[in-house]
């Protein structure tokens, strides 16, 4: 097994991001294609495995146009929006359509510009799996989760006595079927999006596949929402143990008692913004935490689960906590940098993801050849850099 | 000199250990002590520098030379090269540089912000036909009295008498804007038990006073001076100003969190929250400095304009102590500046007082 490494650093980093930033600023966000290609490539061009660098080629240039059409459809959006809402509301629908569509471009066209070793990746799935994993399933998901509860609504209100233990039954048992369904949808969705992704990923002739189930996903989920259970009780018992400590039940009784009268509603809520600052940060504390054990677990099942032309294996040894951690620390040390922190905290999430993933090959990579490809065009991917349209391809 | 590296053949992951040299105006490239790839200078694709990422040089048959040998690179190709690519690897590496850099980042940010974005915004609203006023106003009277107003009960003769002063004002405003009609409403705005003084302006030129502010003048001319501080709300197109600054604000917060994650939009949502009332506030002044200009010019002492002003926010402070239920959004959303904005008003009164046409506002 060989573990990547990052060449980069923040300090390096910091000199490009902000050199950028001004550039944008200067240029009036013309420079931006441009910026964006250098901060892409720092991160592509100092990844590496045993001497073999990562590369991103896309050319300030190439994104330009795409660029250009995606800030003139985004500005039409949110001046539709002030002027003719009715207008905005038809076009974020016909961007919903279009959504499926953006991130298979979007793959497309980012897998086509990247290298490792000389050899360009692409992305051959088709455009029909992309609609059905990024569109049906989800709308699927949703419908359940929503369906469920309201069918059994409607059929306890055509029960005459309302409130029997049979009832109670019933809902108690309708709760339990919507988040077994839901939990097991989100495994199935996590499943495919998964499958369609990594078997329509190519290294040069090469192709990666991946044999992941939806029973393990199922499991991860299900962790997932119970620790999620489990930081939600433990919050609520701290932040009602700290209130009373800190402000006393008193003021508490008083807050409520004086919802009526506003002096009295003020001077509580000063009280109040006592606990409120440590509520927050317990909010947020448990959020990062609870991504990074889903990102994490779900990281690990899939590497060890995926390989290149069943000869190069994968695996992934980030920890949840030493990465919920790093999540923490970065977030703060943003805010209070005013940003300018941001490419620290980059750089070290990049590190800390790269010195965790791990390559096991038998063949080397000496016989990959890039194959030939049509030329992408970068417009889906530069719409949904716009409107923030996330497709993850991790690396 | 020779530079160190790796040479690939066209798209291939294999490598072999190469040297580059140059002589006079041809690359050579060495495996082996061998020569086996010749160029012309000028032929070759060199990759921009990048802090300290591998350089690659592409020859015409797709072979690709990299190198760590960043420097050796830059002294290879010194004369070969697009000047503007060094001129950035200059920018990011030289440390003066990077502070002038950010400086000047945080300047132009702040500079573009504050006064940037109003000016472009104003400008282009200028720009636009009036009409562009009259479609964002389309229907929205109607909207309001649906949810609303209720109908005015003041007594015609009063709206008449109101009405022909409006007309007396606005005769020579209209002469001078050909493209904008003016027109007047009255409504009655309740909440609970209680009438709200306001009068606003829509951007196509109606303007709607409500019962309790007619209630709460004392004078005509009080009337009057609020009604040129809706004109200038009017002819300064601020609605239109307000949706193109909306719409710059909304597209720097896209350009600064693409670059970020989603915990730092809790913060730039907030501080384009800031930064529009911001917006909203110069509006408001310059809205006020039209109606004392206009009133110097009819001979009016700006004073009139204080006093209802004060009135208006007196009433609405102890309309809020006498309410029961009130929650506590209202603190907030009361307005700060009204101080200010009585302040420049007895500004003028004292140019008026001096008997001057113009005056200078405030700053």
């Amino acid at each position: 097994m060989k573990t990547l490494e990052f060449n980069g650093s923040g300090a390096e980093y910091f000199k490009i991001w902000i050199v950028n930033i001004l550039l944008v600023l200067v240029t009036f966000g013309f420079y931006y294609p441009w910026a964006k290609v250098r901060n892409k490539r720092y991160f592509y061009a100092n990844t590496c495995l045993e001497g073999r660098y990562f590369d991103y080629h896309a050319t300030g240039k190439q994104l330009f146009f795409g660029y250009l059409i995606a800030m003139t459809l985004l500005i039409a959006y949110l001046v539709l929006e002030q002027v003719y809402p009715i207008g905005s509301v038809v076009m974020i629908l016909l961007f919903f359509i279009a959504t499926p569509w953006v991130m298979w471009r979007s793959m497309k066209f980012n897998l086509s510009m990247t290298s490792f070793s000389n050899v360009r990746f692409s992305f051959d799935g088709l455009l029909g799996g992309a609609y059905i994993n990024y569109m049906l399933l989800p709308a699927v998901l949703f419908l359940s989760i929503y369906g469920v509860p309201i069918l059994l609504a409607i059929l306890l209100s055509m029960v005459d006595s309302p409130l029997t233990w049979l009832t109670i039954l019933i809902a108690f048992l309708g709760v339990i079927v919507t988040v077994c369904l839901a939990i097991y949808l989100s495994a199935l969705i996590l499943k495919r999006n998964t499958a369609y992704a990594i078997n329509s990923y190519r290294f040069g002739q090469g192709s990666l596949a991946t044999n992941v189930e939806t029973k393990e996903f199922s499991f991860i989920v299900l962790k997932t929402v119970g620790i999620g259970f489990l930081l939600g009780v433990a919050s609520m018992v701290i932040i009602t143990v700290l209130s009373v400590l800190l402000v006393g039940s008193q003021a508490i009784l008083d807050l409520f008692n004086g919802l009526d009268d506003p002096e009295m509603l003020s001077s509580a809520f000063g009280m109040l913004s006592m606990i409120l600052a440590p509520t927050y940060l317990m909010l947020i504390g448990s959020s990062l935490f609870l991504f990074a054990y889903f990102y994490a677990k779900k990281r690990a099942y899939v590497y060890a689960n995926s390989t290149l032309d069943g000869n190069t294996r994968f695996s992934s040894t980030l920890r949840p906590g030493a990465y919920a951690l790093v999540t923490l620390t970065n977030f703060f040390a943003v805010i209070f940098s005013l940003g300018l922190a941001t490419p620290w905290a980059k750089v070290r999430v990049m590190r800390l993801i790269l010195e965790n993933t791990h390559v096991d090959t038998d063949s080397g990579f000496d016989e990959y050849i890039t194959a030939k490809q049509e030329e992408q065009s970068s417009l889906g991917e530069q719409i949904g850099d716009a409107f923030d349209v996330d497709v993850e391809f991790g690396i | 000199m020779k530079i160190l590296g790796r040479l690939y053949k066209e798209g291939s992951a294999a490598w072999s250990d190469a040297a580059l040299t140059t002589h006079g105006e041809e690359a050579h490239v060495f495996v082996d002590e061998q020569s086996v790839l010749r160029d012309k200078l000028v032929h070759l694709i060199v990759s921009d520098r990048l802090g300290n990422v591998e350089r690659k040089v592409i020859f015409t048959d797709g072979s690709v030379f990299a190198t760590s040998d960043n420097d050796g690179i830059d002294r290879l190709f010194a004369g070969h090269r697009k000047k503007l690519s060094g001129l950035l690897h200059r920018l990011e590496s030289n440390i003066r540089s990077v502070v002038i850099a950010l400086l000047v980042t945080t300047l132009c940010f702040f500079t573009f912000v504050k006064w940037g974005i109003p000016w472009t915004s104003s400008k282009i609203a200028h720009a636009l036909p009036f009409s562009v006023n009259e479609l964002i106003a389309q229907n929205s009277l109607e909207f309001l009295d649906e949810y609303i107003f209720e109908e005015s009960k003041l007594e015609k003769n009063k709206t008449d008498q109101i009405r022909a002063h409006f007309q007396k004002i606005i005769k020579p405003i209209e002469a001078e804007h050909a493209d904008i009609v003016f027109n007047l409403y009255f409504r009655d705005w309740q909440t609970g038990e209680q009438g709200i003084p306001n009068a606003f302006a829509l951007p196509s030129g109606d303007i709607i006073l409500t019962d309790k502010f007619i209630e709460l003048c004392s004078s005509q001319d009080e009337i009057n001076s609020v009604l040129l501080h809706e004109v200038g709300h009017v002819l300064h197109r601020h609605t239109l100003e307000r949706i193109i600054e909306a719409t710059f604000v909304a597209t720097v917060v896209m350009m600064i969190t693409g670059d970020n994650n989603g915990f730092a939009d809790i913060g730039l949502g907030l501080g384009s929250l800031l930064l529009s009332s911001n917006y909203s506030r110069d509006h408001e002044s310059e809205a006020d400095v039209y109606a004392f200009e206009q009133m110097l010019a009819a001979r009016v002492d700006p004073k009139v304009f204080s006093d209802i002003l004060s009135r208006m926010s007196t009433y609405m402070e102890e309309a809020k102590e006498q309410s029961t239920k009130q929650d506590w959004v209202d603190y907030i959303s009361s307005h700060p500046s009204t101080q200010d904005r009585v302040e420049q008003a007895l500004h003028y009164s004292e140019c008026f007082k001096k008997g001057k046409l113009h005056c200078p506002p405030n700053s």
